[in-house]
This record gives structure tokens, C-alpha cells and sequence, in this order.
């Protein structure tokens, strides 16, 4: 009898790192995550955790010898826009330059090893800037953001290096949320001020620009699209995305529908502070490729993501409050 | 039903450890390196009842993922590059292995039994090479370990990990302190092999000479099948320890050779063997001999077979073999 496959994530205590995590774990695979600061992060049962920080080779090196992965998904990093505005030099360490010491330490120990581990780099629909119409895998990359910047550097090393000999491919996500988005992100935002409100608590939502459009998709399908991409012989460069771009606003309306409001417009500020400097007024992919080459679809449409995440914040609230008397 | 796992299980006391579990009623399953290991054949024929799952010391996911199949409560880490003389040649592995691989055990004992941790017993093949240039005649569990070989330096690191993984984590991890221990089944790279198969070889005519070493080396030899009792006492114990595990007595290899000889008659022994000093070892270790009287008195174990009887079954185990092998070559028509 022999082991299992196994997989190392980085970044498997974010929203795509428990999807994709559940995934593997339920097709038997050995799974590892590289988690800086290791205590106390949320992770899904059976995970096993290796603390380790993308900024330091040694700690990169040290967790792909100790896992000897078959499989390795870069998902960690600095992954909010926003911040990485704040933290532009960090933003390009992590989320840049952590995926060259991936590939360092992966070919180092596959050398010895005899045996090739695959990575699947989490590239991002930010790569592509303020581009109009929807995006191919070929279209022209110019970011617009610390983060857009980071993630084309990254995904411009997984082709150099797949150019030379490297199994690596990369997964171009366009945004993907589920119940286990942030609240820093927009979507959550939207729900969970949403599922308050359902349950009584007079709040407004304050939004930024409501004109922004994006291609939402959910989560759990974009974490089996790279599990796809990662078992896909030959390495290569996939787009996954919904295909449909609706605003903020679509979204907002989607969200209170969900709780029977139609006319929203007295529950929502518009605070122009928080608009971003630079924002892409759309973001669409053309995801044909994954779905002819890969079979891949997503199994959620964007009413039913967004019915879904303001359930699960209403369920939220309910389990957290304490019961009356 | 109890369950134990083995790592080196291909090796003589994997092997004996093995006949001893399962005729106590265990479950056994042995953890064998690689996928086309020459020796799973062994394992096969001479204990088919043991279950075989592949993985690797220097690997820790493949050591977790055998504990995590046979959910043993008894884990036994015999697995190491054993060879003292071959240590020199390959130290780097001989550290991955015999050292690192310990803690790689221990780790994945750890993550396996997460909040049961006392619930899962570990034991730690150590070795009497720890005592290297011996500090103290005998040596005990207290003795300054004084390592004189790269295997000797990576079973120190073992020894040191498994009580660290004791005193930290409260874990039930005992080291056994086991001096030079033989039988028929050790490998032909030791000399007690070595000897009685090449005496065995000069009974039949099938050689005229046996190339030693260092004739003066002493050793505390006992017999393998009498150590992993030992080895099983340890972890019946309320609490995890250390043990010397020995018979309290040295022999040299000349004394060895005379005890070959003599069992299949032949006084002149000397004119047999030729003395070569490429065979020497880099650095000798002093006079090893163990006191185990811990062991005696708290696991009540005794050694049972004595040197002469454990040369004599060696001798005549390999004189059966050769026997046997000449009369297939004879059937074949291959020989002669």
C-alpha cells in the first residue's frame, strides 16, 4: 500500500484555502498548509499546519522538504487591494517575490528528489488593469494597483520559469467570494450589513462607487478549478471567471431581495471616501479555455452566490445571539 | 486487539520483533522503504502475517500517513542505515536517516495522536555506539555518550529527540539502549555474520580463508531475539524511559572466531584467517560492555541465549543454508 498525493497551500487559512483544502482532503490527499503565525488559524480538520513565512526562503524551503508535495498551490499573500497601498513593499515581497522562492524551493527539491512537484499559482483578474471587454488568457497585462503590479510579476515568473522546465501553471481568478469572504471585502460587506438589517438592527450600508462592475463567481467552484489545472498534464495558463460582470449595485439589489426589500435607496450611503483611487471600471474573463480544455463550470450562478452568502450571514447572527430569557 | 507498527521491518529485528507481536495477539504492520524493496519478499515469506505499507523515514508525510492507516498503539522505530563502517561513507544519509528520521517519527507520532498523546507508545531503537569512546566500563543509561562514528553521532541525536519528545510533550517514548545484538538473520555486513558464515563456507570447502580486521575489538554480544522482548517490555511500562538493554559480558572477535571454529571442529583456526587493515575503522570504540541491571530490575528481562549457543546457532544456520544452496545447484545442474 502507498501514500496518498499529497499538497502543500500557502495561504490555506484564507477563503480559497479552506475551499481547496476540503477538496483534496475528500479525493485523499495529504494536505499541508504554510501559515504564518501558526497558532489558532482557522483551518479546515485534517489540514495539517506548518508555520512558515512566504518572505523567508529558508521557511519556504524548509516546508516543500518536509512535505515533498505533488502538488503545491501559492495562495497566500497579501490579498486586498486596499491594503496594498498601505504596504506596497510588502504587497510586492509576499505576494510577488513569494512565489519565486516557491519555485526555488520546489526545483531544489525535486532535483533531489527525482520527482517533479506541480504548482498552480493563484494569479488575479488585477493583472490586467483598466481593461475593457472581457479578458483572455493572451490579453495584455497592465496593472493598475501595488497588488495588480505583484501578481503580474508573479505570473509573469511562473511562465519564464515554465519556459524553462517548470511545472507551473497559473489560475487567473477573477473575484470569487462565498460566506467565508472578509468582511474587508465589498461582497461580505453588502451581506452582512444586509443580514442585520434583516434581523432588525438599524444600519446603513455604506458604499464606495456602486458602479464599479465585476465578475463574481463563487469560491468553492474557482478552488476546483485549480485542482483541475493542477492535474492537467501539460502546464499552462487558465482564466476562471464567471464570464458576466454586474455592478455593486446589482449586487446590493441582489442582496436585499434576498430579504424581501425591493427599494433600497434609504438603506444605502454613498461615502465617496471610500472609492479607491484607481479602480477598473470592469472586470469580465473569457473563460472558454478552462471550460473546453478542463470541463470546468461553476455550479453557482451569481443570484444563487449572493442568496447564499446573505443566508449564511443571517444564520451568522442567529447562532451567534443568545437566546431570550 | 493491540496494533503496533514497525519501521525497519526488513531488518533482523524487525523480523524478530514481528514473530513476537503477532504471537502475542497484535496487529502488526511494517512500514518498507520504496515500492520494489528487494527485501519485502523477506518480510512476506517469513511473517506473511504482517501488514506491509510503504513510506520513509526521511519523509515525515509518508510516516504519518502509515500511522494514520494502522492506528497502532504501540509504534516501534527500528529503521535506521544500521551499518557503522558504511556510516563513514554515507553520513550525510546515515543523518537524514538514522537521526532526522527519528524526529520525523516522532513528529508525525505527535501530529497522529494529537490531544492522545500519551495514548500511543513509542519506542526508539538506541545503540550502545552512542557510548562510543566509553566514559565509564560499564556503561548505563547514565553514562556521558561520547559517539565515535556518524551513526553513533545520529542515534545520540535520536536518543536526545526521543527523550526531549518525552519531557516536552509528556509523550510515553522510550529509548532502548540496546548493545551488539546477532542471530542467523543479521546481515552479512556484520562480523558476527560474516564469521560464521565464512566458517561455515570453509566447513564445506567452498573457501579457504576468512579476511578480518581488528581481532581485539570487544564487544557485548547478545541474541536479537532476546532484545525486542525487551524492546515490548518497555512499552508495557506505566511510564516511558531509557534502558540499557545488554549481557553484561565481552568477547573479542578472536574469541569469536575460536567459538565459530570450534563448532564445526576445526582447531587451527588461525591458519584460516588473514589480517587486512583497510578493515579497520576510522576510529575503534573502547570496550563496550552494558550494565542492564535497570532493565532486569524494572522490565524483569534476562538474556537467555549465551555466546557460545548464539555462535553456534549462527554457525549452523548458515552451514544449513550453504548446505541447502549446494544441493539446488546440484539439481539445477549448474554446478560442477
Amino acid at each position: 500500500m502507498t501514500a496518498p498525493p499529497r499538497a502543500l497551500i500557502t495561504g490555506v487559512n484564507g477563503q480559497d484555502g479552506w475551499y481547496l483544502s476540503r477538496l483534496l482532503l475528500a479525493d485523499g490527499y495529504q494536505v499541508f498548509g504554510l501559515v504564518h503565525g501558526r497558532d489558532g488559524v482557522p483551518v479546515a480538520d485534517g489540514v495539517i499546519v506548518i508555520g512558515g513565512d512566504l518572505t523567508r526562503s529558508a521557511d519556504v524551503q524548509a516546508a516543500v522538504d518536509y512535505v515533498q508535495p505533488d502538488e503545491v498551490y501559492n495562495l497566500g499573500g497579501i490579498s486586498s487591494v486596499a491594503l496594498s497601498w498601505q504596504e506596497p513593499i510588502l504587497t510586492a515581497d509576499v505576494t510577488g517575490v513569494g512565489l519565486l522562492r516557491i519555485i526555488t524551493a520546489v526545483s531544489a527539491s525535486s532535483e533531489r528528489r527525482g520527482k517533479q512537484s506541480r504548482i498552480v499559482q493563484a494569479s488575479s483578474a488585477e493583472i490586467f488593469g483598466e481593461a475593457f471587454g472581457a479578458q483572455t488568457e493572451d490579453s495584455p497585462i497592465m496593472p493598475v494597483t501595488p497588488y495588480g503590479a505583484a501578481k503580474a510579476f508573479a505570473h509573469d515568473l511562473a511562465r519564464v520559469y515554465r519556459g524553462a522546465g517548470v511545472s507551473i501553471s497559473t489560475a487567473i481568478l477573477y473575484s470569487h467570494e462565498s460566506p467565508r469572504r472578509p468582511e474587508t471585502f465589498v461582497t461580505r460587506k453588502i451581506t452582512r450589513t444586509v443580514a442585520r438589517i434583516a434581523r432588525g438592527e438599524s444600519v446603513q450600508l455604506r458604499l464606495g462607487n456602486l458602479e464599479a462592475r465585476r465578475d463574481w463567481g463563487f469560491a468553492g467552484d474557482y478552488a476546483h478549478a485549480l485542482q483541475l489545472i493542477a492535474r492537467h498534464p501539460a502546464a499552462d495558463d487558465f482564466i476562471v471567471a464567471s464570464g458576466e460582470s454586474h455592478t455593486v449595485a446589482d449586487f446590493v439589489t441582489a442582496a436585499f431581495r434576498r430579504i424581501g426589500v425591493t427599494d433600497w435607496s434609504a438603506l444605502v450611503d454613498i461615502d465617496p471616501r471610500l472609492q479607491r483611487s484607481v479602480d477598473p471600471p470592469d472586470q469580465r474573463g473569457d473563460s472558454s479555455k478552462i471550460r473546453k480544455k478542463l470541463g470546468w463550470h461553476p455550479s453557482k450562478n451569481f443570484e444563487e452566490l449572493v442568496n447564499e452568502m446573505v443566508d449564511a450571514d443571517m444564520q451568522l447572527i442567529d447562532s451567534a445571539s443568545p437566546l431570550p430569557g | 486487539m493491540p496494533c503496533a507498527l514497525i519501521t525497519g521491518i526488513t531488518g533482523q529485528d524487525g523480523l524478530y520483533l514481528s514473530e513476537l507481536l503477532l504471537q502475542k495477539g497484535y496487529d502488526v504492520y511494517g512500514l518498507i522503504r520504496g515500492q520494489n524493496n528487494p527485501k519485502a519478499r523477506l518480510v512476506a515469506e517469513t511473517v506473511p502475517d504482517v501488514r506491509v505499507l510503504a513510506g520513509d523515514l526521511t519523509d515525515l508525510p509518508s510516516v504519518l500517513w502509515a500511522l494514520q492507516i494502522s492506528q497502532p498503539d504501540e509504534v516501534y522505530n527500528l529503521g535506521a542505515i544500521s551499518f557503522v563502517a558504511y556510516s563513514w561513507k554515507q553520513a550525510a544519509l546515515t543523518s537524514d536517516v538514522t537521526g532526522k528520521g527519528v524526529l520525523n517519527m516522532l513528529e508525525a507520532v505527535r501530529i497522529y495522536a494529537g490531544p492522545d498523546l500519551d495514548e500511543v507508545r513509542f519506542y526508539q531503537a538506541s545503540s550502545s555506539e552512542m557510548f562510543g569512546k566509553a566514559q565509564q566500563v560499564p556503561q548505563s543509561e547514565s553514562t556521558l555518550l561520547w559517539p565515535r562514528s556518524p551513526y553513533g553521532v545520529a542515534k545520540v541525536f535520536g536518543h536526545y529527540m526521543t527523550i526531549n519528545y518525552r519531557e516536552s510533550y509528556g509523550m510515553h517514548a522510550s529509548s532502548g539502549m540496546l548493545f551488539n545484538h546477532e542471530s542467523p538473520r543479521r546481515g552479512i555486513e556484520f562480523v558476527t555474520r560474516k564469521v560464521s558464515r565464512g566458517v561455515a563456507a570453509i566447513k564445506l570447502g567452498l573457501s579457504d580463508k576468512l579476511v578480518m580486521g581488528n581481532l581485539e575489538a570487544r564487544r557485548d554480544w547478545g541474541y536479537a531475539g532476546d532484545y525486542v522482548d525487551a524492546m515490548w517490555r518497555m512499552l508495557q511500562q506505566p511510564e516511558g524511559d531509557d534502558y540499557v538493554v545488554a549481557t553484561g559480558e565481552t568477547h573479542s572477535v578472536r574469541d569469536l572466531l575460536e567459538a565459530a571454529f570450534d563448532v564445526v571442529g576445526i582447531e587451527n583456526w588461525r591458519d584460516y584467517v588473514e589480517h587486512d587493515p583497510t578493515l579497520l575503522r576510522p576510529a575503534e570504540v573502547d570496550a563496550l560492555v552494558g550494565d542492564a541491571s535497570k532493565a532486569r530490575q524494572k522490565l524483569g528481562w534476562t538474556p537467555r541465549v549465551s555466546f557460545p549457543e548464539l555462535v553456534r546457532m549462527m554457525v549452523e544456520s548458515d552451514l544449513e543454508k550453504m548446505q541447502a544452496r549446494q544441493v539446488e545447484s546440484y539439481g539445477l545442474g549448474i554446478n560442477r
